[in-house]
């Protein structure tokens, strides 16, 4: 609970950079293609229920109107024996386009549903195939027989002694009586159906029917009849049988779907009536199929769909494809085979079949096709029985299609403005950053170490936040520089008004000295030399604490002029030693001039504070040594002595103002001025000043580098 | 006849101990707080010397001002200047303004009463005709002693007389460095160091007014400085 209270009050990305954190937040603008997919999925759901809805309707009107109308559906007022199914039904397919009379059994779905299949002697078969096309009913027999027989001769054709194999036709035709039709040929080719009919005297004859037009050829293992029989002549029952002879003139073996005792057709053929194709036309409609089917299933006629208007094909590229992959997920069927499509209608069928219109999507032919369909049940006349159901199919490519375009365009544009979104609060955080970093380090470096502040801050003209920010740093650097600015003068000024009063007491003395002494005791003399020997420090004091302000001065009024520094430490070297005899002095200098720019008087005095502070660092007998390095554009002047160690902390503190690392009382005043001193003659020629333990920790030693 | 010796100073007790050692040395001594009172008694008499304080009650540079004017009645009178500054630039302005000395009152009252012995010597011995055993030659540096004067080719070299006292003791052996110390007893002065540096360079730039090629007085970097002829 602690946890999440202090979440809420510093913010759940408080931990990260500023950059960071304004690039996260850019990245919430990706919500903005998300909530585009959820649109566009909002969208098509509307589209496809709309388009399913619509589709149901119009599948509601057309079963309406298909209402009662046995005779469009089954070319007859009614199915016989519709409850169950029998065997021997023969159900045609809806073909699209005319097949050839050929005898070969190529065009021929051989895997087709409707395929009746009949044992016959032996190995013998029959396989019977049925098709519609407009007003044309074509069949095809697919018969494995062993030997093929033919008749003897054309004339002859009731002659038993010549017959062959023969197959029969027999159906009912529309005034209720039965029409019985053989095939009996010389040999493969066209071959005319033919009736027996009893002329006067009760001779028999076969006449030819023809009507009919078939056509019979040798196959692979038996042979194939195809036949094809206007619908105008069939009427409700139909069926095939085969005659098989072993030899001319044998007695037969017959097989099929007729009655074999009286070549009656007890299978019905259930197709529609060729006018149902007209009805139904009315109501084509661009992509749509339409399918009638009986209530069991069987497909009555289907009208295919007229060619899609426009170009709906769906666009390609790998951001559409992403995009859908990302939008679909599993909620629309993929492409499905043939046979589940074909299940998946059924089943659409079957449930229309129960007497309610129904409306779904499946998988289609093509990769990512969708197809719509509705289906529904078509009731007799008197509404208590469904008779049919009609079913409508339509590719969702369409609104697929708008649906993607739509959703390719904005998210496209949502992906540009996302990414320019980013990209501009990328840039942002960048010049912030930027600008807060070098505000950070212009103020961190703006109070110099020896207190000198300077008021200059970048953003200072920025009219936002920054700006106000640099513009009240600069003026509280103002402020503060007021203040060192006072700090720094406090001793010179404090000096100043300190010299008046001691310059009465001196003066004082001085007099008391002269006019008094002959009269005084001697504890009185001993009192004014006291006096004055006090007075004599404060002077010292003094003259010290204004010590820096005159070397500023004085660098101030230096000029520059090229000089030998060998020489220059060489003769000071001298000098020390004579002005320290209880120390050693060793010196390293290059051979050859070492010609600087600089101010000699200067760097003596750097060189008197840095053999000063050797000295009082180091014991009596010590050596100090002096080493002067030349490089390219530096020359470095170094003073190293015997002694204590540097406390770690002092090593960049130790060039400071008014800092000193002394503990030991001394007699002279010290107010750590002397470093101070040589950190600014250093920076007068160009250079710095460092401190450092000798790498033996054996005492310390002071490097000075400047500019040659 | 005693001399008159005029202290300007605003700080009373500073100002009656000088006149308290003036008196000693048998000085007549008149004391003023400010510019104003002193510019009228100097109207109505001159003093024969007179020292000054920089800073004077409300005025922080009077003194510079009574120097100008205190000039402007006579150019001859040897002015000292006192002052607690010890700053660079107000020794730079106060000789500019023609004064003949510049102190810091840590001086003692025996260095500043033998100052004022010297100038008035100096004084005396600009009345006589100068007399040639006083002065040293050196090469084209003519130095008289007495009357604290210096010439260079012939010219005048206006010094003050730290500096006199300076070039003095430099020139006396020449050749021989001189340290600071050396330079600071011959000057009659408690310097720091810097102090004796300025002088130094304050010396050149006199001597280059006249002789822009002047470079007789050398560094001796360590030690001092030492006069080359």
């Amino acid at each position: 609970m602690n946890r999440f209270l202090e979440l809420l009050k510093t913010g759940p990305i408080s931990g990260f950079r500023l950059r960071t954190k304004l690039l996260l937040l850019a990245m919430t603008t990706l919500a903005l293609p998300w909530a585009g997919c959820q649109y566009a999925r909002e969208m098509e759901t509307v589209l496809r229920e709309s388009e399913q809805q619509s589709l149901l309707a119009v599948t509601t009107t057309i079963a309406g109107s298909l209402k009662g109308r046995n005779e469009l559906l089954f070319r007859a007022d009614s199915l016989p024996g519709t409850e169950g199914s029998n065997p021997r039904d023969i159900t045609p397919v809806v073909l699209s386009g005319v097949p050839l009379i050929d005898g070969r059994a190529d065009e021929w779905d051989t895997s087709a549903r409707n395929l009746v299949r009949v044992a016959g002697p032996g190995s013998d078969s029959l396989r019977l195939l049925a098709a519609t096309h407009e007003r044309w009913l074509y069949l095809a027999l697919l018969v494995r027989d062993d030997r093929w027989i033919f008749d003897a001769s054309e004339l002859a054709a009731l002659n038993p002694e010549t017959l062959g194999d023969r197959a029969w036709l027999a159906f009912d035709d529309k005034r209720g009586g039965q029409q019985r039709l053989f095939f009996g040929n010389i040999g493969p080719g066209p071959v005319h159906a033919r009736r027996i009919e009893t002329l006067e005297y009760g001779r028999e004859a076969a006449v030819e029917e023809p009507r009919i037009q078939a056509e019979w050829q040798r196959a692979r293992d038996g042979w194939v009849l195809e036949i094809g029989v206007p619908l105008s002549m069939v009427g409700q029952h139909l069926g095939v049988l085969v005659d098989d002879r072993d030899r001319r003139g044998a007695a037969r073996a017959s097989y099929g779907t007729l009655e074999i005792s009286d070549l009656r057709a007890v299978g019905r053929l259930i197709a529609a009536s060729p006018d149902l194709n007209d009805h139904l036309r009315q109501f084509a409609q661009p992509g749509v199929e339409l399918t009638v089917a009986s209530s069991t299933g069987a497909v009555l006629t289907r009208l295919d769909a007229p060619a899609l208007p426009g170009d709906y094909t769906r666009m390609r590229g790998f951001l559409p494809r992403m995009y859908r992959l990302f939008l679909d997920g599993g909620a629309i069927p993929r492409s499905v085979s043939q046979a589940e499509r074909e299940h998946a209608a059924e089943t659409l069928t079957g449930r229309a079949a129960r007497g309610a219109p129904v409306t779904a999507l499946f998988g289609g032919r093509y990769e990512n096709s969708v197809i719509v369909a509705a289906a529904a049940p078509i009731y007799s006349a008197d509404g208590k029985r469904v008779i049919g159901v009609i079913q409508l199919a339509q590719t969702a490519d369409r609104w697929l299609t708008l649906r993607d375009r739509a959703l390719t365009r904005l998210l496209n544009l949502t992906l540009f403005v996302t990414l320019f979104a980013v990209g501009a609060a990328f840039w942002f955080a960048g010049r912030m950053t930027l600008r807060i970093t070098r505000l950070g380090a212009a103020s961190e470096t703006a109070l110099g170490r020896e207190g000198s502040v300077s008021r200059v801050l970048p953003e200072a003209d920025a009219p936002d936040e920054l700006g106000d920010l640099s513009r009240s740093f600069s003026s509280l650097l103002g402020r503060l520089d007021e203040y060192t600015g006072y700090l720094r003068t406090l001793a010179g000024k404090l000096a100043h008004e300190i010299r008046t009063p001691l310059t009465i007491i001196r003066s004082s003395l001085e007099n008391l000295e002269s006019e008094a002494s002959a009269g005084m005791g001697e504890n009185a003399k001993v009192y004014i030399a006291r006096a004055r020997e006090g007075s004599e420090r404060l002077g010292a004091i003094l003259t010290a604490m204004g010590a820096a302000t005159r070397v500023e001065e004085a660098i101030a009024h230096s000029e520059r002029h090229r000089f030998d520094l060998g020489a220059l430490v060489r003769a000071s070297t001298d000098a020390y030693r004579g002005a320290f005899p209880s120390r050693r002095f060793v010196c390293e200098i290059p051979e050859e001039p070492l010609q600087i720019n600089g101010a000699p008087e200067l760097i003596v005095q750097m060189l008197d504070k840095l053999v000063d502070n050797a000295v009082d660092f180091s014991a009596d007998g010590n050596t100090i040594t002096i080493v002067v390095r030349s490089g390219d554009t530096h020359v470095e002047l170094s003073v190293a002595n015997p002694g204590p160690r540097l406390p770690p902390e002092t090593a960049t503190r130790l060039f400071e103002s008014l800092w000193q690392s002394r503990s030991e009382p001394d007699k002279r005043p010290h107010f750590g001025l002397g470093l101070y001193i040589v950190r600014l003659i250093a920076e007068f020629h160009g250079g710095s000043a460092q401190a450092a333990n000798l790498p033996d920790d054996s005492g310390a030693v002071f490097t000075i580098r400047m500019l040659r | 006849m005693k001399k008159t010796i005029a202290i300007v100073e605003d700080e009373r007790a500073i100002r009656d101990n000088y006149a308290a050692a003036f008196s000693r040395e048998g000085y007549a001594v008149r004391g003023y707080p400010n510019r104003r009172e002193a510019m009228t008694a100097f109207a109505a008499r001159l003093p024969d010397l007179a020292v000054i304080d920089i800073s004077l009650e409300d005025e922080p540079e009077g003194g510079f001002e009574l120097c100008r004017e205190l000039r402007g009645l006579s150019a001859e009178l040897p002015i000292i200047f006192l002052t607690a500054r010890d700053s660079e630039l107000d020794a730079v302005s106060g000789l500019r303004l023609g004064a003949d000395d510049f102190l810091t009152k840590d001086l003692s009252l025996a260095h500043l009463i033998a100052r004022v012995n010297a100038l008035f010597r100096r004084v005396d011995a600009l009345r006589r005709p100068a007399e040639d055993k006083q002065v040293i030659h050196r090469g084209a540096l003519s130095l008289d002693s007495e009357r604290m004067s210096v010439t260079w080719n012939g010219q005048v070299v206006l010094l003050s007389l730290t500096e006199f006292w300076i070039v003095y003791a430099l020139t006396k052996h020449a050749g021989h460095v001189k340290n600071r110390q050396q330079l600071m007893d011959a000057a009659n002065v408690v310097l720091d160091d810097n102090t004796i540096t300025s002088h130094i360079k304050r010396i050149r730039r006199k001597f280059q007014v006249v002789d822009e090629s002047f470079d007789a007085v050398h560094t001796v970097y360590g030690m001092g400085y030492r006069w080359v002829e």
